[in-house]
């Protein structure tokens, strides 16, 4: 299995990603643990578990909805690293290489299991009940004042998962149009539109949270 | 069928709007209201102004779930973890022997 091949094999996106380079600034520490992590010192595996391990964790629930498997996606991908950790040569952060690791994990397990990340029909068929639906001819309810962070993940948790994933992966994470394409072995416009919808079924749970269902997420996420 | 390289923004008409907000909201940094093309549409257009207002202000707030939420895996992960590390290692080391 080679998870992050996909990003080494495919073709740089057109513009470097400068929010994902940003957002993770070296750590105190790391690079030490990362040497002698690579050379199967234990303990220096177990300080990067512990650097990591909420950061991965979050990325895997948000992604998969879902706590348990979340859990096991987690081990699943510092086991991954442990085994692949000698193949990181530093060209990006340590926690970017990690994340895009992850990433590949998880998509390749909701592979595997036939969930259809991005379904060219959706964006063609306008027919899709989880599409939501807009009508210029009356007038949409509106946020009111600023979105608090316990209501967003609430509706984030409850956004089918192919909505979900490409907001996760642009809106929270970073990740530019041609790279979620290249991720999801979709078009660019499907990115594009994917997200489009999901800000407005966003908006729709926000205006209306009685009408989101109760996920795991929410329960033991949002704290 | 609306073409996005030619668009009428002076003549555009709410439906239109919709139809080329993604590509609006991709190609414009995520800041459609500042789009000075826009600027007539928007404010003769007030639910679509809302529109726009709201899913910037989802997009702004989505920027802040970066950082990880305040819950940690459970004990038992780092435990299977190093569990199956230990066995992958005791297996590396009979076929290293072997060898």
């Amino acid at each position: 299995m080679n998870c992050e091949g996909q990003w080494m094999t495919s073709a740089p996106p057109t513009r470097p990603n400068p929010g994902l380079f940003q957002r993770n600034p070296p750590i105190a520490g790391e690079a030490e643990a990362i040497a002698a992590a690579k050379l199967g010192d234990a303990d220096a595996f177990a300080k990067l578990y512990n650097l990591h391990k909420r950061r991965v964790y979050t990325l895997c629930l948000r992604m998969l909805g879902n706590v348990s498997a979340a859990e096991d996606m987690t081990q699943n991908a510092f086991l991954h690293l442990f085994r692949k950790i000698g193949s990181f040569r530093g060209d990006s952060a340590f926690s970017t290489w990690l994340h895009r690791l992850t990433v590949n994990l998880v998509l390749m397990q909701l592979r595997k299991k036939g969930l259809n990340l991005v379904s060219l029909e959706e964006t063609v068929n306008p027919s899709d009940e989880d599409t939501p639906k807009r009508d210029f001819g009356s007038r949409d309810p509106v946020l009111s004042g600023s979105l608090d962070r316990v209501a967003l993940e609430r509706a984030v948790a409850t956004l089918p998962p192919g909505y979900r994933m490409v907001f996760v992966l642009h809106d929270v994470e970073g990740y530019e149009h041609n790279e979620i394409a290249t991720l999801l072995d979709c078009s660019v416009g499907n990115s594009k539109s994917q997200l489009h919808k999901a800000r407005l079924k966003l908006r729709e749970l926000l205006c209306h949270p009685e009408r989101a269902i109760q996920s795991p997420l929410i329960s033991e996420s949002v704290k | 069928m609306i073409d996005p390289f030619n668009i009428d923004f002076d003549n555009l008409k709410p439906e239109e709007f919709e139809h080329i907000l993604p590509e609006l909201f991709a190609t414009g940094e995520g800041k459609v209201s500042k789009d000075p093309r826009l600027h007539k549409f928007l404010a003769a257009n007030p639910d679509c102004a809302a529109l726009v207002s709201d899913l910037e202000a989802i997009a702004e707030a989505a920027r802040n779930l970066l950082e990880p939420v305040a819950v940690e895996p459970s004990e038992q992960v780092w435990l299977n973890i190093q569990s199956r590390l230990h066995e992958e290692t005791k297996l590396n080391g009979h076929a290293k022997k072997s060898e």
